[in-house]
């Protein structure tokens, strides 16, 4: 071979009309999965993005374990300075975490939308899903100002900084949640989802049903169990 | 490349002369695909499975040296009795640096290399299951570990040791920024393990050939597979532990900060909660290597298949609950500290069901000892050595007196040199064929063999002494005063250590030297050692598709039942040859899957990885480097789901035909 | 193996006796071998127990080793074996044996059992050296970088003690009591360690941890701090000095004693040098200023962890900065440490004399301390630490001030 490289730039642009027979996709690849070969199936019979996804999920219980067993161990460390009894609003971060609640129930919906192959109805439910974690996030954002307009910042105590960074790293995972949603929305708007749109969808259910679960962890621990 | 075409009747697809390649015609994302097939480009955006475990490895092999080099720098200084090679600032950072390269910048990716490669061969699949999340594993490792290794020229590394122990990893104790490079790095490193680690085990589970059962799976693949399980969960249990750290010195938090009520064991009970999967991480893959190795040699299959499976898994699970045993003097309490002590104990059981059934395997064999058997040979011998002593730790009340001294240094040295390193070499020796389609040569394989043996024997043996002599570790100096006389005198056996520690190094060397007199070696033949498994189907080197067609599998060893065939009557066994390896890759040939698509190369995961060590400086230096580096990443990540993983059809321009009428299986690889 | 050591075995200890009895025999074989032939061994072996407590783990450790060594010198044959035996001469492709389960079930078991037996002492082992409520006597350590604090409080325990005792590097008991260590440290963690008395305890900051110590013979016993701590890690030494009971006494009325005014001139001098220089760091009981007050240090103020070495009676001991330094020129040094039991507590309640004192390592000390042990004490580099040292700075003495402040020094005991 004399020179295989290919400068792009040079590569005159031909257009999609290449000769199609000797190119064509054996039945079923189109499963925008990023999985190689010929065939469709898998030897589990879980598709590899979901399966790739539960195991991301089990490694993100270890860091939620961490996290939580941290603000456990110090949730009472603060000498006298502020802490969980002089601050928690219950009543407001409950309607928050019922907020959050609820967009699993929009998520569901727009799962199920995607698997019936209904653009529309997908793209409506999943921003009503980051509308509301949108929602759960201002809450969290608006508790937060509280807090430190009361007088608890990041270092004011321990207490303060695990709650922070526990609280903190969940929002983060909220945050991240929206951006996919948004995103695949968009991407759905223009019709550039790769592969499989009802699988797409699925996965950044499995992703924000777990997000809200930990929320759930987190509220029973850091919110409702006296410290 | 993206698509590999071979429609055996079809005719030539293009008249014309030139390269055979195809070329996108449309960008994806914000750029167009990459699509070099040679130079750098066709390195640095491949996602092809072998080229990113060669990569592992010769980064990894680079980091080896560096870290051998400090180690060399530790022995110098531990020469003679107040030593003046290195200021105990020097020093203090070189063990430090040396421990974190070592096991998080060497024998980890070393592992990945053998996992990137070898699994997608071993079970019989293409590629990996996400090959652009290769990449980026790959890549984010590699700056990672330059991101680390940079603190060095910039105010001095990282001080407090591989287990920076809270409080002294907080700013007043270690004012410089080596901490935060090493909290950065890490972090970093922790990001590519993850996402490999994810990658392979859906790999594993999900890409098997067919008829690869679990309990058909090479034992390589088997205990890569609970590695890459062990990281899954130790790697966030770790980040935890860095982010706290991270936070604390950089952002005021007090986590360990013990005048504002916060307990400094929290951080010991994070670190090893990963600390102690993590030894495991560091030697299971080795043992996988071995358990390929020995049978291949003594040409019977491995004995006790299910058990070394089961013990490996076992491992895996007990070695979560034994993370204490680092703590034992750290005043637990006698509770915790005799729970963990048995559990410690536990975990010698499944170790010895290894090396018992390594012994049978060789039992009744016909051993032939090419340098891979040595190696391999070599780790049962100076892992049981290392083993037993980690077995008189567990004893905690002993422990007490041996730990945080050279008695420990020596025990996992011995468990990791001779155990994790002898096994990685071991694979390297064998498997070198199978990836540079040459043999290294077996004089050169064999002295490097022998001068490791000798030079690990003379460097960490005498440690047992010195250690039981009450030389405590991680000391810049020792002094005469206590150094004893004598047979057991510490001067003496510090000195033979120091030596032993050039020799192991010149016996590193060998290996280099081997690879430099084995590069015009002739074509290595199909199936150079009579192997027993999967990825000797394929030819050597592997083609960029791996397999001519999916192989069908029907049997554990699959290749040495595709070789031999028992002819013998009843109870008598008589085994005859009936193919060559290179009959069975003809007859694949022959079946050639028509269509194979394989994932097109790609900007972003190179792009992405980059972004992390400029969030990083970012972190240390300035807010606006931050920004940047998010910026990098975000254009990454938009670019990267908007880019298919292979590439449309429509998106290329027709392979343009090299050599006419036959199917050239050169385009395939080559585009 | 002396007999006072198995006389000293606390009562609680009598399961554990009659096993170890037994062990002792098997340790004295299996050690003689390796024991024979050395000439002295380190003073820091951890195979040469002088106390219960070290005995204890020794009766443990011993018999550990031993089922160690035969595993290993069984495993080791059996493959030296099988790789000479099954070597390739030719033999025909061995059968495809894929395992016998009974075989390795029983493989399995077998170290498991032997496992079992190691645990069982243990496990007891641990408990019996957790215990605290058979001491009698009291003493702390506080560990700083990178020397230790050491302190008994008022007691009736180390028969009796009426008024605080604060010393530093080197912790004086007496023989044949159960010491119970209390420690903590006030910066990082460090860890106590007299290996020949006992196994390690790591001290950690806002902690209070527990150590036992018992002395069977009057003598020295080296320790080394064994938790990586820092830039001196390395230097960060302690000793126990095992007194007889009545040698005890004697010496706890020394630290007690009233604060002796410079006898001569140079000393006097130094006594003022000292009060400019030195006293804002380093507390010298009864010493007073011209107005007849008590001077108290403010180590706080000047060190970033709060202390430095109480200088009082600094002559009574033998090492300083951590016991980085003799006190002792090498001849004295080999006197103290090498005297027989019985002669021992006299040596040592000798103190520094004139003669003795190793003048040249303390005028360095004074000179430029920094220069002789790596601290944290560049004022340039002492952001992190809002200016305070970690150790003891430079000073920028003059010659004749250091000749003062050693005449001064000399008479501290
Ligand atoms: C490759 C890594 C590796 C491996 C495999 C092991 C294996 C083991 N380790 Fe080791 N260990 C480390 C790496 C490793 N270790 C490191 C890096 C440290 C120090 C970290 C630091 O402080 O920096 C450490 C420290 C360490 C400690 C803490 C010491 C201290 O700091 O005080 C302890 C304590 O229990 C321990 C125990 C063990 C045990 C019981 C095993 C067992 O798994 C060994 C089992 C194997 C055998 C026992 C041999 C073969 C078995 C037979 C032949 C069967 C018959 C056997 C019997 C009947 C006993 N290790
Ligand atoms: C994977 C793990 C690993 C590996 C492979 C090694 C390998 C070696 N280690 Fe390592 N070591 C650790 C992990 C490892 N170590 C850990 C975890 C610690 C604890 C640190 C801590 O306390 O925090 C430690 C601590 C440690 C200490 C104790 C330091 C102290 O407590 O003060 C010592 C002292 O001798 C030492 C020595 C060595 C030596 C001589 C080697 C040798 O095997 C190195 C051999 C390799 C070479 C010598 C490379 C040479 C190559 C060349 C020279 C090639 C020539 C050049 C070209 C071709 C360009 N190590
Ligand atoms: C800013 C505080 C500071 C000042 C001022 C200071 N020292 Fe120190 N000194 C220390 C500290 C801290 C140590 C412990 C150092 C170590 O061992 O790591 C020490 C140790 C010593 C020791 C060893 C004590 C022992 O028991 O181990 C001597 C002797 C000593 N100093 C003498 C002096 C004299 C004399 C002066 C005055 C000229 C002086 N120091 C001034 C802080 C100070
Ligand atoms: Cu104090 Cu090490
Ligand atoms: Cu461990």
């Amino acid at each position: 071979m004399s020179d295989a490289t290919i400068n792009p730039a040079d590569a005159a642009p031909v257009g999609s009309d290449a000769p199609a027979e000797h190119m064509a996709i054996p039945a079923g690849y189109d499963d925008g999965q990023d999985h190689i070969g010929l065939e469709h199936h898998t030897s589990t019979g879980l598709s590899n993005t979901k399966l790739a996804m539960w195991l991301f999920l089990g490694s993100e219980c270890l860091l939620f374990g961490g996290l939580i067993s941290t603000y456990m161990l110090y949730r009472n460390r603060r000498a006298d300075t502020l802490g969980p009894d002089q601050l928690w609003d219950i009543p407001f971060t409950s309607a928050t975490s019922f907020i959050l609640l609820m967009s699993s129930l929009t998520m569901v919906l727009g799962v199920q939308a995607a698997k019936r192959r209904d653009d529309r109805n997908t793209r409506l439910w999943l921003t009503v899903t980051a509308l509301l974690g949108g929602l759960f996030l201002a809450g969290q954002i608006y508790e937060f100002t509280v807090f430190y307009r009361e007088g608890l910042g990041f270092t004011t105590n321990l207490f303060a900084s695990s709650f922070y960074t526990l609280v903190g790293f969940h929002g983060a995972h909220v945050s991240v949640g929206i951006i996919m949603l948004m995103a695949t929305v968009g991407m759905l708007l223009r019709n550039r989802v790769h592969g499989n749109k009802a699988e797409t969808v699925e996965m950044i259910g499995l992703y924000w049903h777990f997000v809200d679960i930990v929320w759930i962890v987190i509220f029973t621990l850091v919110y409702l169990i006296p410290a | 490349m993206a698509i590999i075409e071979r429609p055996t009747d079809t005719p030539a697809l293009a008249p014309s002369g030139g390269a055979p390649a195809v070329t996108p015609t449309r960008s994806y994302g914000y750029l167009r695909r990459p699509v070099q097939t040679t130079g750098w480009r066709s390195w640095a955006f491949t996602v092809d499975h072998k080229k990113i475990g060669i990569m592992y490895g010769v980064a990894a092999m680079l980091f080896f040296v560096v870290g051998g080099v400090e180690a060399l720098f530790i022995r110098l200084q531990l020469a003679g009795p107040e030593g003046t090679v290195l200021s105990a600032d020097a020093y203090n950072q070189m063990f430090t640096m040396h421990a974190t390269t070592m096991v998080f910048l060497f024998v980890i990716p070393m592992a990945a290399a053998f996992a990137n490669y070898m699994i997608p061969l071993q079970i019989g699949a293409r590629d990996v299951a996400f090959p652009r999340l290769n990449a980026l594993s790959l890549w984010t490792f590699v700056f990672g570990g330059i991101f680390l290794n940079t603190s060095w020229f910039l105010g001095g590394a990282a001080d407090g040791g591989w287990f920076m122990y809270a409080p002294n990893s907080a700013v007043p104790f270690s004012p410089s920024n080596g901490v935060d490079y090493w909290t950065l790095g890490l972090l970093i490193t922790g990001i590519a393990s993850l996402v490999g680690a994810v990658n392979l085990i859906v790999t594993v589970l999900n890409m098997r050939a067919p008829g690869m059962t679990m309990m058909r799976v090479p034992i390589f693949t088997w205990m890569a597979l609970v590695t890459q399980f062990l990281l899954l969960f130790a790697m966030p249990v770790i980040t935890v532990a860095l982010v706290l750290l991270l936070f604390q010195r950089n952002y005021d938090a007090t986590f360990f900060e013990v005048a504002e009520g916060a307990d400094p064991l929290l951080w010991q009970h994070l670190f090893w909660i990963f600390g102690h999967p993590e030894v495991y991480i560091i030697v299971l893959p080795a043992f996988g290597i071995v358990s390929e190795v020995l049978p291949v040699f003594s040409k019977k299959p491995l004995f006790g298949y299910p058990f070394v499976v089961f013990s490996g898994a076992a491992i895996g699970f007990v070695g979560w609950g034994v993370w204490a045993h680092h703590m034992f003097a750290s005043g637990l309490g006698p509770i915790s500290v005799a729970v963990f002590s048995v559990a410690t104990m536990a975990i010698a059981v499944p170790t010895g069901v290894k090396i018992i059934n390594w012994t049978l395997t060789m039992w009744g064999g016909k051993l032939r000892f090419t340098t891979a058997m040595l190696f391999a040979t070599g780790l049962i011998v100076m892992f049981t050595i290392g083993g037993l002593s980690g077995v008189t730790h567990s004893v905690a009340p002993s422990d007490t007196q041996q730990t945080d001294t050279y008695y420990i240094v020596a025990h996992f040295h011995y468990v990791i040199f001779g155990g994790a390193v002898l096994g990685l070499f071991a694979g390297i020796y064998y498997w070198w064929p199978k990836v540079f389609g040459k043999l290294l040569n077996e004089s050169w394989g064999k002295a490097n063999f022998w001068t490791m043996i000798i030079g690990m024997n003379l460097t960490f043996g005498p440690m047992h002494i010195v250690g039981l002599q009450g030389q405590p570790r991680r000391m810049y100096v020792w002094t005469e005063n206590r150094a004893g006389d004598g047979f057991f005198n510490i001067g003496f056996w510090n000195l033979v250590a120091t030596i032993g520690s050039f020799i192991l190094a010149v016996g590193v060397l060998f290996f280099f030297i081997n690879v430099w007199v084995s590069r015009k070696n002739p074509p290595a033949p199909a199936d150079p050692w009579d192997a027993r498994s999967l990825e000797w189907m394929a030819e050597n080197p592997p083609k960029e598709y791996n397999f001519e067609r999916t192989p069908t599998v029907h049997a554990l060893d699959e290749m040495f039942h595709r070789k031999y065939e028992d002819v013998g009557e009843g109870d008598a066994h008589d085994y005859v040859k009936v193919a060559t390896a290179e009959e069975i890759q003809a007859v694949e040939t022959a079946n050639r899957d028509d269509h194979v698509h394989l994932p097109s190369p790609s900007y972003w995961p190179i792009v992405l990885s980059f972004s992390l060590p400029v969030i990083a400086y970012g972190i240390i230096y300035s807010t606006l480097l931050v920004i940047v580096g998010l910026a990098i990443a975000t254009v990454a990540m938009f670019g990267w789901a908007l880019e298919p993983p292979t590439a449309d059809d429509s998106e290329f321009e027709s392979p343009e035909g090299g050599d006419g009428g036959e199917p050239s299986k050169e385009l395939v690889a080559s585009v | 193996m002396n007999n006072r050591t198995s006389m000293s075995v606390p009562k609680g200890a009598s399961t554990v006796r009659s096993v170890s009895r037994r062990l002792r025999i098997a340790a004295a074989v299996g050690l003689g071998a390796l024991v024979a032939g050395c000439a002295q061994d380190a003073p820091q072996n951890t195979f040469d127990p002088a106390g219960p407590n070290a005995q204890r783990i020794q009766n443990l450790q011993v018999p550990v080793f031993i089922i160690a060594g035969i595993v290993g010198v069984i495993t080791l044959s059996v493959i030296a074996f099988v790789v000479w035996r099954y070597r390739d001469r030719g033999q025909a492709i061995p059968e495809q044996t894929h395992g016998k389960p009974a075989l390795e079930i029983g493989l399995t078991i077998l170290p498991a059992l032997i496992l079992i037996g190691v645990a069982i002492p243990t496990v007891s082992t641990v408990f019996a050296l957790a215990e605290t409520d058979d001491t009698e006597c009291v003493i702390n350590v506080t560990g700083q970088q990178w020397w230790w604090e050491v302190d008994y409080p008022v007691q009736d325990g180390c028969g009796g003690i009426s008024a605080p005792i604060v010393t530093s590097g080197q912790m004086v008991l007496p023989v044949d009591t159960p010491v119970l260590v209390r420690g903590t440290s006030r910066d990082v963690i460090h860890s106590w360690w007299i290996p020949r008395l006992n196994g390690k305890r790591d001290m950690v900051p806002g902690r209070v941890q527990t150590n036992r110590m018992q002395a069977d013979e009057p003598g020295i016993y080296a320790g080394q701090c064994t938790e990586f701590c820092g830039l001196s890690h390395a230097n960060m030494r302690m000793e126990v000095i095992a007194l007889e009971a009545d040698d005890f006494e004697v010496w706890k009325a020394n630290q007690l004693s009233d604060y002796e005014s410079p006898t001569n001139e140079l000393a006097l001098a130094g006594e003022s040098t000292f009060i400019a220089q030195c006293s804002r760091c380093h507390q010298v009981n009864g010493l007073t200023d011209g107005d007849g007050d008590p001077i108290v240090s403010r180590p706080d103020l000047n060190v970033y962890s709060g202390a430095a070495p109480n200088l009082s009676y600094l002559m009574t001991r033998t090492t300083f900065a951590g016991a980085m330094f003799d006190l002792l020129t090498p001849e004295c040094r080999a006197d103290v440490w090498e005297a027989p039991p019985d002669e021992f507590g006299e040596r040592y309640l000798e103190g520094v004399t004139p003669e003795c004192l190793n003048r040249v390592q303390l005028r360095e000390w004074l000179r430029n301390s920094p220069a002789e042990k790596p601290m944290y004490t560049d004022p340039n580099e002492l952001a992190a630490t809002n200016g305070l040292p970690r150790g003891m700075p430079y000073l920028a003495l003059s010659e004749g001030q250091i000749d003062e402040l050693v005449a001064y020094l000399l008479e501290r005991k």
